[in-house]
């Protein structure tokens, strides 16, 4: 298997075994802070796509039932570290 | 002795046939008519690339006969020709081609309009490479994943050298080729050599080969499709070596698509390995050193070599006694249904030499479709691919040097281009000429892209294998400077892939079942999916389903519900945060039904959240989201890190649905616990044995009825099922399915997430504002709806009512005299109110929009409907809090 996924809880696992969360994202505003509109309107809606390393969330559904963040090289789709 | 049938005659074959060259021994000549102009067609590069010669093999059309093996019985027959191939009377295309210029079907028919369709139906029938059998099969491919470490896609001598350089290594390896390994080649060192590496490569432990497996494409993962024989295999390798070699260059003058005309290793295999002479006399064009390989292999198979055109380099080394013409070319191939001359321009002028055979070896090309596919670094090529031409031990170190290279630095190979083509035919598979492209020039399409696209060239069943080259040589010609003569992007697939095997193992499909599922099949229940499960849709009678839940008791499997328990110190917290209703006023044994919204303020999901306790909550999804909704719990516990436990227990309870007047009295019967409406009553849950069964009682009413829903462990599900069945027996109880239970909630106005509701849709446009308290500080999509919130809706789903017995389609379309309006997302009959009932998006424009409007079903069916308020059915809900 190529794309190899190391998941904290599970190990190396075929990335067949996660779901792919997307982007990383800014992290949201804290509940109840005041928000500001257009801010919050790009992280909702604007990615970055980019060539190169990206850091990304996955769900491994066929193990832990988990969370992860990994660095990928969208080229070459390298994992290089997880979070 | 074997034979096959072909157009109704038995033609003999022999060991190691292949269809074309049982076909070819048998002394057929034409094996195809052209795509457009109907040409004929005969063997030409015998090595799977171009597409003269597809016929039709067993109903499957553009079968390449020359890498099919033959087989007894097999039925074979040529396509797309009138009356016969042989005298086809629609090659008058090719002597009227003045009147079908290039992309003559953007503009000749275009005029008066009602001539395309007609033209349409015309083309279709005279073009293309033979119909295709539309009825429908069961699968007959399987679908079969391989994990290697290494894929090698090609067994020449480069690609078996990489093989056995990676396993010798201890890697394991997968090699694919689209023939039987070596027997391609003619006789000599090359097959020699390849035979030698192929006997280690089958020897060694590591290696997996699969002969006759079409690779097709790239795709990310990597994965790697590859066509067998009945399989299609999903190879999923850590690193590939592209070693699919390369492709004797096409040459282009006109005549050059004649039959008699072929490529200098299709002549030779077909003397070498079948002993089939090309013709009684060959001439041969010498541009290779290989080329005077099969000159002496050409002379074996008893044709007479008249002539050999070389260059000064390789003349001396022709053998003797043939006449040679030094530095020359072919400028024209004569003849009508085959080859009869050719003319040659040497340094002493034009020479006309009559033969049947002339076989051209001008220089090498690779068969780089894969190769041009790949851009991740982990993908090497080896051998002729990337080398077109090179010897059998530079192939040998070349793909033993791709088996260790690292798996760093992408590469891309970008082959240089030789002379513009001349007169001709460039993409046969297409019948493009060199006259075309000029043309297309002209009008302005002057990148190799849009020439692509405009005239077809590189667009055929070879993929541009023999034209691509020329495309660009073309437009470098007349562009040298600048980008416009690039490559064009290389797709998969690169060689054919049926629909048939590009849909392999789309019926393996995981099969989730519920622990009633033989219950279910026992009642005679027609099972359909709901996402990965199969639930009963309908038993034998959907309108006693119907009307047991409306007036006696019904039971429903709702076991794949999503089911969550929630609990932690701040788990009111979480879920307070997480749905747009008030979950800190929900007492415990109490439940509220909640949208889940995403961050843009769009339902995804919606169900039930039910206190057990303090912080200690069951929450229920829809059974097509519960994965997601799971998956989306986590990341926000997670986010806010937030001291929550999540547990899901959507296959570890079942659940079963009690509904109807007489459910309570059934439920009182197998419990001693209250029931009654007091200790539980709508919107309650509480737990109790029934049947001496631990159940969770959620108080519902998506049905509009009084209803329980049951919420056991899975394990005893049978029996409890068992227990309600043979206890309502005499208040007429029967189980009913997913389609009932779709009538029953469209009755009350009650959506189903993802079939009533868009990607985009907010609670506004359904009318579910009720929903959303928007006086909490916070919660997800509370933003965005306050964004939105300034702009009112230009759609919103109504209730519609339609007279008659027959309710409009679901997906008709809505008509406010001649302005469509929108369209219907549910849409039944209604028993109990004898009209039809709808849900439909209505476009409103920011006001109320139309109240009349016409549903336009299939066949222009029109009924008049009316926008209504909802529920249909128990407009004041009483019924369900019985």
């Amino acid at each position: 298997m190529a794309l190899l996924i190391t998941c904290p809880n599970c190990g190396s696992r075929a990335y067949t075994e996660f779901w792919f969360g997307g982007e990383l994202p800014a992290p949201p505003p804290a509940p109840g802070a005041p928000v500001d509109a257009s801010a919050e309107f790009g992280r909702v809606w604007y990615r970055r796509n980019v060539a190169g390393l990206q850091a990304e969330r996955w769900f491994h559904f066929a193990g832990c039932r988990r969370w992860l963040t990994v660095q990928r090289d969208t080229r070459t789709n390298a994992v290089h570290a997880g979070d | 002795m074997p034979a096959i049938d072909f157009e109704g005659r038995s033609v003999p074959i022999h060991a190691g046939d292949s269809v074309a060259s049982a076909l070819y021994r048998d002394g057929v000549r034409i094996l195809s008519r052209s795509f457009k102009y109907h040409r004929p067609r005969g063997l030409y590069c015998v090595s799977g690339d171009c597409a003269h010669c597809m016929v039709t093999v067993d109903g499957e059309p553009a079968v390449r006969s020359c890498v099919t093996p033959a087989a007894n019985g097999q039925r074979v027959a040529r396509a797309s020709a009138w009356p016969s191939p042989e005298h086809d009377v629609l090659v008058s295309a090719w002597w009227m081609r003045a009147l079908l210029p290039v992309g003559f079907y953007y503009k000749l028919f275009a005029k008066p309009r009602w001539m395309w369709p007609l033209a349409e139906r015309y083309i279709r029938r005279v073009a293309g490479i033979g119909p295709v059998d539309t009825t429908a099969r069961p699968g007959r491919i399987l679908r079969r994943n391989h994990h290697p470490d290494v894929m090698v896609a090609g067994g020449g001598a480069a690609g078996l050298a990489a093989a056995l350089r990676a396993a010798g290594r201890g890697e394991s390896v997968l090699l694919a080729d689209e023939g039987a390994i070596g027997e391609k080649v003619a006789p000599g060192p090359t097959r020699s050599a390849i035979a030698k590496l192929l006997a280690s490569a089958r020897a060694h432990p590591q290696v997996t080969i699969l002969e006759h497996t079409r690779v097709t494409g790239l795709y990310d993962g990597p994965l790697v499709i590859a066509a067998g024989e009945g399989v299609a295999h999903w190879i999923h390798p850590a690193r590939i070596v592209i070693a699919t070699g390369a492709v004797e260059q096409h040459a282009v003058f006109p005549g050059n698509d004649l039959p008699g005309v072929w490529l200098g290793r299709g002549a030779a295999r077909m003397a070498g390995v079948h002993g089939l002479a090309p013709g009684r006399s060959t001439v041969v064009v010498a541009g290779t050193t290989e080329a005077l390989e099969h000159v002496e292999t050409l002379r074996k198979s008893g044709t007479v070599i008249r002539l050999v055109v070389a260059p000064a380099a390789i003349a001396p080394h022709v053998p003797s006694g043939i006449p040679v013409v030094v530095d020359g070319t072919v400028v024209e191939a004569r003849g009508g249904r085959s080859l009869r001359a050719v003319v040659i321009m040497g340094p002493a002028g034009r020479t006309v030499v009559s033969c049947d055979a002339l076989a051209v070896s001008l220089g090498f090309v690779p068969r780089d479709g894969l190769l041009r596919q790949a851009s991740i670094g982990i993908i090497n090529g080896a051998g002729d691919v990337v080398e077109p031409g090179c010897t059998v031990a530079r192939a040998i170190a070349s793909g033993e040097a791709a088996a260790e290279r690292p798996l760093s630095a992408p590469m891309s190979v970008v082959p240089g281009v030789g002379a513009p083509p001349g007169g001709g035919i460039v993409c046969t598979c297409e019948d493009v000429t060199t006259k075309e492209l000029s043309a297309a020039w002209d009008e302005g399409y002057r990148w190799t892209e849009l020439l692509k696209r405009y005239t077809t060239a590189t667009m055929g069943p070879c993929q541009g294998l023999l034209c691509h080259q020329h495309l660009r040589a073309f437009v470098v010609s007349r562009s040298p400077a600048g980008p416009a003569g690039a490559p064009t992007t290389a797709r998969p697939p690169a060689r054919g892939l049926t629909m048939e095997e590009a849909a392999a193992g789309a019926e393996h499909a995981i099969e989730q079942r519920t622990v009633l599922h033989d219950r279910h099949i026992d009642r005679g229940a027609r099972m359909d999916w709901a996402g990965a499960w199969k639930r009963p849709a309908s038993y034998d009678d959907p309108l006693a389903e119907y009307w047991a839940v409306r007036r006696g008791v019904s039971v429903m499997d709702v076991g794949t519900l999503g089911k969550y328990r929630v609990c932690g110190p701040d788990a009111t917290e979480f879920l307070d945060r997480l749905y747009p209703v008030d979950v800190r006023t929900i007492k415990p044994g109490r439940s509220r039904y909640g949208l889940l919204l995403n961050e843009a303020g769009h339902i995804f999901d919606d169900g039930l959240v039910a206190a057990m306790g303090a912080n200690d909550y069951f929450v229920s999804a829809t059974s097509s989201g519960a994965d997601a909704a799971e998956a989306w719990m986590r990341d926000w516990a997670e986010t806010w890190r937030l001291r929550v436990h999540i547990v899901n227990q959507t296959t570890a309870l079942g659940a079963i649905n009690v509904a109807g007047p007489s459910s309570r009295d059934l439920l009182a019967r197998l419990t001693k616990d209250p029931v009654d409406n007091d200790t539980l009553p709508y919107g309650g849950l509480r737990k109790i044995t029934v049947a001496g069964i631990p159940c969770i009682a959620l108080r519902v009413g998506f049905v509009g009825e009084l209803s329980f829903e049951l919420h056991h462990p899975r394990s005893r599900g049978v029996e409890l099922w068992d227990a309600l069945l043979a206890a309502g027996k005499d208040l007429g109880i029967r189980p009913h399915g997913l389609d009932t239970l779709k009538l029953l909630r469209l009755e009350k106005g009650h959506i189903l997430v993802g079939q009533d509701t868009d990607f985009d849709t907010t609670p506004g446009k359904i009318g579910l504002e009720s929903l959303v308290r928007m006086n909490k500080p916070y919660f997800i999509g509370r933003s965005a709806l306050e964004r939105l919130a300034t702009r009112p809706p230009q759609r919103r789903l109504v209730p519609l009512r339609f007279a008659g017995t027959n309710a409009p389609d679901e997906g008709a379309q809505l008509m406010d005299g001649d302005r469509h309006v929108g369209y219907l997302t549910s849409s039944r009959y209604s028993p109990a109110l004898e009209c039809g009932v709808a849900l439909g998006w209505l476009a409103t424009n920011g006001g109320s929009g139309p109240v009349r409007v016409v549903a336009v079903s299939r066949g222009q069916r029109r009924d008049q409907g009316e926008v209504v308020s909802a529920p249909f059915y128990d407009s004041k809900s009483v019924k369900l809090r019985g």
